[in-house]
C-alpha cells in the first residue's frame, strides 16, 4: 500500500466513528421520519398503511398549525431583532473602557447557562405573580393582569425571556469580533475626527460582518426551533380564536408538532409537520446566510 | 485479549446490575400518591425481596407522554395505568390476562376486555361540587337541595351577594387554564357531566352521539348554561392562572364555598388542615333533579405480557389482599379501594363523601376517556378557556363546542 493510500485510509478510519454516529442518530431517523409522514403510523408498533399526501393536505387545513406557523414567524422576527440589537449594544458596552467590564461580561452570559425549563418557570412566576402585584399597587392597568394569560402580550413575554437568555451568548460572538478589529484602524479614524457612532457604523459594523452572519443564523434557527421556554413559560396558552376556531395563542411550531404527535397521538401528522418545519427552516436559513455572505464580500 | 475479556465481564455485570435494580417497574399517573406508593414498594421489597421502581407522570405533565417514552426506552414497565378503552386499545397487544388472580375474587370493578380480566382497579374515584358546609350553613343553604340548575343559580347568587360577610374571594374555586395545564378539569371531568349525569351507569347514549359528531341539542344547551354559571361565579384570575395548588388553597382556606375537584385531592387537602366540614353535592346541570356524583374506577393497572408477568400479578395480589396493601390504599394514599375485603374507612373528607354516595348507589358513570386522544384536554379545553377568559360569550361557546364535536366524525 502506498503511503498516500494509507493516509487516506487513516483519515477515513478517524472519520468513521463520528460518521457512524451521525448516520445512526440523524440520517436514518430522518429518512424514517419522511417515510412515516406518508403513512398513518400511530407510533405503537401497530401496522401502518401508506396514505400518500393525506397528512400534508390535512395539516394545511388545520387552523392550529397555520396559527403556529404565523406566531413562529412573528416571534422569530421580533426575537431576531431584539436579541441582536441587545447583544450588540452590550458587546459595545463591555468592550469599552467601562469599569468592571469583565463582571458585566460574565453577568450577561450567565442566564445562558440556566436551562430553558427552569428559566421558563422562574419567568412564569415573575410574569404571573410578581408583576401583577407591582402593577396593582402602582395602578398600572397593563401590568395588573398576567402578561402571559393575555393573548396580545404573550409573544412579547417570550421574546423578553429569550432575549434575556440568549443575548449574552450572542454578545460573546460580537465581543470576539470587536476585539479582532485592529486598534490602529479605530485610532486612525478617531484622529481623522470621526465621532463614536460614525466609527461604530462605518468601521466596526462592516468589519465584523461575518459575526453578524453567524449571530443572525444562530438566532434565526434558535428562535424558529424554540421549544423549552415555550413549554415552561406559556405551555402554548392562552387560547385565542383564529379562522373562527380556537387555537393556542403562543404555541410555536416545535410545540405544535410535539402536541400533535404526543397529545393527540397523531404521530404521522406530527411527522408531516416536522418535515414542513425542516424545509421552511432550511429555506429561511439559506436565504439569510447567502444575503449576509454577500455583505461580507462587499466589506 | 485478557483485558478485553475482563472488560466484557465487567460490562455484563454492570448491565445485569442495572436491570436487577428493579424487577418490577410501575408507570403510574398520580403525582399525589407517588410518595405513598414508593413507601409501599419498599415494604413489598422487604417482604419478598423483589425491588419495585415507580415512575410517575401526571398532574401538569402528561402521563401518556411519559408512558410512551418509557415504552420506547427499551425497559418497558411491567405494570402501567390505563384510563379506559383508549388506553387499552393503544397497548392491547402488550397487555397480559390476569384471569384467576387472587384479587379478582374481591372486586366487581376489574377492567374486562374480550371476556378476560386485564385491569386491576386502582381505586374508586369521584367528583362533584365539593362544598364548605360551614359557609353554606351561614348562608342558609341546604346542600341537599342542590339537585338542579335553578337551585345552584340561586345558591351562587346568594353566596355572591354575601361574599364580604362570609369572607369569600369567590363562590367557586375553578380552573380552566391551558398555560397551567388544567384543561383536564374542564375538557374531561366537567364535560363528562354532560355525558352521564342522569343516566344509568353503562348507558352510552351521549358519548356515542359525541363520537358520531353530534349532541343532544336541548341537553347540551342546558349544559353550556351550567358551565357559564360556574365560570361567572369563579375568580377570573384563578380560572386562567390557577394551578392545582392555588385552586385547592382557595377552598381549603375558606376563600371559596365550592370546589370543582375530585377526592384524589384529599392527600393535599388534609395537609392544609381545613377547619370545616366538607362533602360533595351533585353536578346537577339540568332543570329537572339529578342526584348523584360521578364515580368510577378511573384507571386500572395492567400487566405487561412480555415483562415479569407473574411477579407483577403477585404484587397486585399483595396490594389487594394484604393488610399492608389496605393500609397503603386507605390510610397512606387516601384512596377509596374497589375491594370488598378492605374494611378500613377513609378518614379524609372527600373520600369519605365519595364512599357515602357510592354506598347510597347514587353515582353516575365516567365516559370522558372514550373521547379521542387529546380531544377533551386539548380541543375542548381551549374552548372552555375562551369562555373563562371572557373572549367569547356562552352562545359562541355552545356553537364552537358543537363545531368541535362535529369535527370528531370527520
Amino acid at each position: 500500500m502506498s503511503s498516500k493510500a494509507k493516509r487516506k485510509l487513516t483519515e477515513m478510519l478517524f472519520l468513521l466513528p463520528t460518521l457512524l454516529a451521525f448516520i445512526m442518530v440523524i440520517i436514518i431517523p430522518f429518512i424514517y421520519g419522511i417515510y412515516y409522514s406518508f403513512t398513518n403510523w400511530q407510533g405503537t408498533g401497530a401496522a401502518s398503511a401508506w396514505v400518500g399526501l393525506d397528512n400534508y393536505k390535512t395539516i394545511f387545513q388545520e387552523p392550529g398549525f397555520l396559527h403556529s406557523f404565523l406566531v413562529t414567524v412573528i416571534f422569530t422576527l421580533f426575537n431576531l431583532v431584539l436579541v441582536n440589537v441587545v447583544a450588540f449594544v452590550i458587546s459595545l458596552l463591555v468592550t469599552s473602557e467601562i469599569k468592571g467590564r469583565n463582571v458585566y461580561r460574565a453577568g450577561f452570559f450567565i442566564p445562558n447557562l440556566i436551562g430553558g425549563i427552569v428559566l421558563g418557570l422562574v419567568w412564569q412566576f415573575i410574569f404571573s405573580n410578581i408583576l401583577p402585584q407591582i402593577g396593582k399597587s402602582l395602578g398600572m392597568n397593563l401590568l395588573s393582569k398576567s402578561l402571559i394569560s393575555n393573548k396580545d402580550t404573550v409573544i412579547a413575554t417570550m421574546v423578553i425571556v429569550n432575549t434575556w437568555q440568549y443575548a449574552g451568548y450572542i454578545m460573546l460572538i460580537y465581543v470576539a469580533a470587536i476585539q479582532g478589529i485592529s486598534k490602529s484602524v479605530m485610532e486612525a479614524a478617531e484622529v481623522d475626527g470621526a465621532r463614536y457612532w460614525t466609527r461604530v457604523a462605518k468601521i466596526q459594523i462592516p468589519l465584523m460582518a461575518n459575526a453578524f452572519t453567524i449571530s443572525l443564523f444562530l438566532t434565526l434557527t434558535n428562535s424558529f426551533k424554540m421549544y423549552d421556554v415555550n413549554v415552561a413559560l406559556t405551555n402554548g396558552g392562552p387560547t385565542t380564536v383564529f379562522m373562527m376556531k380556537p387555537v393556542q395563542a403562543s404555541e410555536l411550531l416545535a410545540l405544535n408538532i410535539y402536541q400533535t404527535a404526543f397529545k393527540y397521538n397523531n404521530m404521522a401528522a406530527g411527522q408531516a409537520k416536522a418535515v414542513i418545519f425542516f424545509v421552511v427552516l432550511t429555506i429561511f436559513s439559506v436565504i439569510q446566510v447567502s444575503y449576509n455572505k454577500r455583505k461580507e464580500i462587499e466589506a | 485479549m485478557k483485558k478485553i475479556l475482563a472488560l466484557c465481564a465487567a460490562l455484563v455485570m454492570v448491565l445485569s446490575a442495572t436491570s436487577a435494580l428493579a424487577d418490577l417497574v410501575i408507570c403510574q399517573n398520580k403525582v399525589e400518591i407517588t410518595a405513598a406508593l414508593e413507601a409501599f414498594a419498599k415494604v413489598y421489597e422487604e417482604k419478598t425481596g423483589v425491588p419495585v421502581k415507580v415512575i410517575t407522570g401526571g398532574g401538569s405533565s402528561d402521563y401518556n407522554t411519559v408512558l410512551k417514552a418509557e415504552m420506547q426506552s427499551g425497559r418497558e414497565p411491567d405494570i402501567w395505568v390505563i384510563e379506559g378503552p383508549t388506553g387499552y386499545e393503544l397497548w392491547a397487544d402488550k397487555i397480559a390476562s390476569q384471569d384467576g388472580a387472587e384479587w379478582t375474587k374481591y372486586t366487581s370493578a376489574a377492567y374486562i376486555a374480550d371476556g378476560k380480566v386485564v385491569g386491576f382497579p386502582v381505586a374508586v374515584e369521584g367528583y362533584g361540587m365539593a362544598y364548605n358546609k360551614d359557609i353554606l350553613d351561614k348562608a342558609g343553604i341546604d346542600p341537599a337541595t342542590l339537585t338542579n340548575f335553578d337551585a345552584y343559580k340561586a345558591a351562587f347568587e346568594k353566596l355572591d351577594s354575601m361574599k364580604a360577610e362570609l369572607g369569600l374571594d369567590m363562590v367557586v374555586s375553578m380552573v380552566a387554564g391551558t398555560t397551567t395545564g388544567m384543561t383536564w378539569v374542564t375538557g374531561l371531568h366537567n364535560f363528562n357531566v354532560y355525558l352521564t349525569v342522569g343516566n344509568e351507569r353503562n348507558d352510552t347514549t351521549y358519548i356515542d352521539q359525541v363520537l358520531a359528531g353530534q349532541v343532544d341539542a336541548e341537553r347540551f344547551h342546558q349544559y353550556c348554561q351550567y358551565v357559564a354559571l360556574i365560570f361567572q361565579y369563579s375568580d377570573p384570575e384563578m380560572l386562567i392562572n390557577g394551578t392545582q395548588d392555588s385552586q385547592l388553597a382557595a377552598f381549603a382556606n375558606g376563600k371559596a364555598a365550592f370546589y370543582h375537584q375530585g377526592n384524589w385531592m384529599d392527600p393535599s387537602l388534609v395537609t392544609l388542615n381545613p377547619s370545616f366540614e366538607i362533602a360533595y353535592a351533585p353536578h346537577a346541570f339540568l332543570h329537572e333533579d339529578t342526584d348523584g356524583i360521578l364515580v368510577n374506577p378511573p384507571s386500572w393497572y395492567v400487566v405487561n405480557a412480555n415483562g415479569n408477568t407473574e411477579e407483577a400479578i403477585a404484587f397486585l395480589d399483595f396490594l389487594a389482599t394484604s393488610e399492608e396493601g389496605a393500609d397503603y390504599m386507605v390510610n397512606k394514599a387516601a384512596m377509596v379501594p374497589a375491594f370488598t375485603n378492605v374494611t378500613l374507612a377513609p378518614a379524609t373528607p372527600l373520600s369519605k363523601s365519595v364512599m357515602e354516595w357510592n354506598a347510597a348507589g347514587k353515582t353516575y358513570d365516567w365516559q370522558q376517556y372514550k373521547l379521542p386522544d387529546g380531544f377533551g384536554m386539548g380541543t375542548l379545553g381551549q374552548i372552555y378557556e375562551l369562555l373563562a377568559s371572557g373572549a367569547i360569550d356562552v352562545d359562541t361557546f355552545e356553537a364552537m363546542m358543537i363545531d368541535a364535536i362535529a369535527g370528531i366524525a370527520k
